[in-house]
């Protein structure tokens, strides 16, 4: 059986712990606690502060385990718990949150000075109001130099297929490496 | 509101008179820093978001393994111990002591530390 270890990753408020929810076979094992920041408690009740775990069969010789990050910066040494671990990983971007643009840029940068694996983005929230459209939000994340065949797909955390078509074209990015 | 010159008052005392105890900090559970007296080299916010994670990792292996309420998390190192208890609703308190603390000792000090935080944190 091969584990496909990938990390679900993003700003506060992006989707990560729905998106591991709404596709997890087995009841998340997750870590939310009540938020006391207020500017963020104004629009979000909970925030993960180590974080979750779901899983997923694929098929009869393939399980993806997947591991949210929190959100906040103050928690980055769970990315780097987390990052070190996994063979890929989705950056989700909440695209009608434009301030959260440079949080998720530098997610984004902390990670690739760490590792180089596969990753894709995916852009949650486009059907909120100040949506920002897929190639706005590419400029904004200054993705459009280096990484042109960067996947940058839609997705919406709510939705089964959604995660799952997100899923698969992150899997799609690599030929996995045998694991143990 | 919590009172924070009272509760950063309790938490140095706790510190300066105790032998062994070599920091400690009361910090929400979502990881933000309300009170800390630390050792100069830790970082406040990087520390008082650890002990928010592993509060709640300890706490949902409690729960998920069938282990009842968690008292507290220990985290024994060959320099000291780390411990991180619930403290209330609204804050975890941090306690850092070194390793020639007596443990029973410790823990004894800190339910004492928590009980007189409790009404401070309403």
């Amino acid at each position: 059986m091969e584990i496909l270890k990938i990390a679900v990753t993003g700003n506060v408020g992006a989707g990560k712990t729905t998106f591991i929810r709404t596709i997890s076979e087995i009841e998340v094992v997750d870590t939310e606690r009540r938020i006391t920041d207020e500017k963020i408690a104004s629009w979000k009740e909970n925030t993960t502060v180590a974080l979750d775990f779901g899983r997923l069969t694929l098929n009869s010789e393939q399980i993806v385990h997947m591991y949210g990050t929190p959100g906040q910066a103050r928690f980055d040494f769970m990315w780097d718990i987390i990052l070190n671990k996994v063979h890929a990983y989705i950056l989700l971007v909440a695209v009608h949150r434009p301030q959260d643009f440079r949080g998720a840029r530098r997610i984004l940068t902390y990670i690739n000075q760490r590792v180089q694996i596969p990753m894709i983005i995916g852009l949650t929230h486009t059907d909120c109001e100040g949506a920002w459209q897929k190639d706005d939000v590419i400029l904004a994340l200054g993705l459009t130099n280096q990484n042109i065949d960067l996947p940058v797909v839609d997705v919406n955390a709510e939705n089964p297929n959604s995660v799952a078509q997100c899923l698969l074209t992150l899997l799609e990015q690599w030929q996995p490496k045998p694991t143990t | 509101m919590v009172q924070a010159s009272m509760l950063n008052e309790i938490i140095q005392k706790f510190v300066t008179s105790i032998s062994g105890i070599e920091g400690a900090a009361l910090v929400t559970p979502d990881g933000l820093s309300l009170v800390s007296v630390l050792p100069s080299s830790m970082d406040e916010e990087r520390t008082a978001a650890m002990s928010a994670a592993i509060l709640s990792l300890g706490e949902r292996i409690g729960q998920e393994l069938v282990r009842g309420l968690v008292a507290r998390i220990v985290v024994e190192g060959e320099k000291g111990y780390s411990v991180m208890v619930s403290c209330g609703r609204d804050a975890v308190l941090l306690v850092l002591a070194s390793k020639e603390t007596k443990q029973g000792l410790l823990f004894l000090e800190i339910k004492r530390l928590v009980r007189e935080l409790m009404p401070l944190l309403g």
